[in-house]
């Protein structure tokens, strides 16, 4: 797999890898996970003031299915914590995660029996911001984070990985496989060779009785 | 049409002193009440746990008292509480009158560790999560209650945190979110609705919780 044309940078790759990663990071769709008050800075950041449309997180997708990025606003508890975890296995790939303000991050100054300490316990997270609430600008700064993260990211060479992993579980199972065939028929050419051993003994045995009785 | 409008009454210091002066002389007489040494200032009376029931029935039916509105239901660890000799749980009752804001009065009944409290639920429907919320963080159980289960803790959860002996650093990963479907289809076919599809939550599998969030 090493020779294929994903992994050698190309004119025609890197010039696929640009025009994926302009799209993608221009139409980063926001997820609003908002359990507390980093929610309402959101909704700031969301409306005209601020305007978050303007680097094309145009829309607040209240699916999963839809978004691209996971926007952890707010405190996460333990009860809380399966049904994050479940939202972010929905998203589609390839989806990001940004944990917004110091309850998402750390816990927070909650420190207690049901406050999950930091998100990142539970799913992987791209970009921090810190802050209680942090201010509109920090998250269009964490926004711009992930534009740089997203852009520095290769479209061909994930999928050339993919291709390897998919092929690397292909050959391990194809070879579990031959291994457990070969068992098996060892098992079975051992069986029939008992088989034929007990019947050659019963033979001679019925044999000798018969020759003894005449 | 003056006479539909009545003049609010207003709680001042005296008249509070009055009308809890009249209650806590019924429940004295009646219940064998005492004034709380803890409150001096507020109007707070203990009574023995077993008579809960009847005192909470009493002072929202008779005349005098009229304490139709339960607050809330509280309840206190005094476990490592300074010079404190006696039972180690308490339940408190706070309730007051809707129309006259002078009445208000708290009760206490202390209960050992272990024992129980009538329920109050048939009284006031309200009391009915009150005290499944006291039961969840406390373990004081309310004998008579229709549904004890959990009410802020997470089904899974072990133990109960208010409690002082509870320790404060412990932490409790959970494998599911609550179950909620199962309440919601028996409450359905209680109402006449037949459920043509169950799901997944009413029979669960064990093998389908979510790995990721349990930390060993």
């Amino acid at each position: 797999m090493d020779d294929t044309q994903a992994n050698k940078p190309s004119f025609i790759t890197t010039s696929l890898d640009f025009i994926v990663n302009w799209g993608r990071k221009n139409s980063l769709w926001p997820f609003p996970y908002g359990t507390a008050c980093c929610a309402i800075e959101f909704m700031s950041t969301e409306s005209s003031r601020y305007d978050l449309s303007r680097i094309g997180s145009e829309f607040v997708r209240f699916t999963p299915r839809q978004s691209d990025v996971l926007l952890v606003s707010g405190t996460i508890t333990y009860k809380q914590a399966p049904i994050l975890k479940r939202i972010y296995e929905q998203l589609a790939e390839p989806r990001w995660v940004i944990s917004m303000g110091a309850c998402a991050c750390s816990g927070g100054f909650y420190d207690c029996y049901c406050t999950l300490p930091g998100i990142d316990n539970v799913i992987p997270v791209d970009v921090y911001i810190g802050g209680c609430p942090p201010r509109p600008e920090s998250v269009f700064d964490a926004m711009f984070e992930l534009q740089k993260k997203v852009s520095d990211e290769s479209y061909m060479k994930e999928r050339a990985e993919r291709v390897k992993d998919q092929m690397e579980a292909l050959r391990a199972k194809s070879e579990e496989c031959r291994r457990e065939f070969e068992e098996r028929s060892k098992a079975a050419v051992a069986e029939l060779k008992d088989k034929a051993e007990e019947l050659k003994r019963n033979v001679i045995k019925k044999v000798s009785f018969l020759k003894e009785a005449r | 049409m003056s006479d539909c409008v009545k003049t609010p009454r207003v709680a001042t210091p005296g008249l509070r002193k009055e009308t809890s002066d009249a209650v806590f002389a019924l429940l004295s007489e009646k219940f064998a009440a005492v004034r709380d040494a803890d409150a001096p200032k507020d109007f707070s009376v203990v009574v023995d746990a077993s008579k809960v029931h009847d005192v909470i029935r009493f002072l929202r039916d008779d005349k005098a008292c009229g304490f139709d509105m339960l607050l809330d239901i509280v309840g206190v660890d005094y476990l490592g509480f300074k010079d404190y000799e006696g039972p180690r749980f308490a339940v408190e009752y706070l309730l007051k009158n809707v129309y006259d804001p002078a009445k208000r009065i708290r009760v206490k009944a202390k209960v050992a560790e272990g024992a129980s409290v009538p329920t109050v639920s048939d009284l006031f429907p309200i009391a009915d999560w009150q005290e499944r919320e006291v039961w969840d963080q406390y373990g004081i159980v309310f004998a008579g209650h229709p549904d004890l289960r959990r009410l802020l803790n997470h089904a899974e959860f072990v133990g109960h945190p208010l409690r002082k002996d509870y320790p404060a650093q412990k932490r409790q990963w959970l494998s599911t979110n609550d179950y909620l479907l199962p309440a919601l289809e028996k409450k359905l076919e209680s109402m006449g609705y037949r459920i043509v599809k169950r799901s997944k939550e009413v029979m669960t599998n064990d093998d389908e919780y979510l790995e990721g969030s349990i930390r060993k």
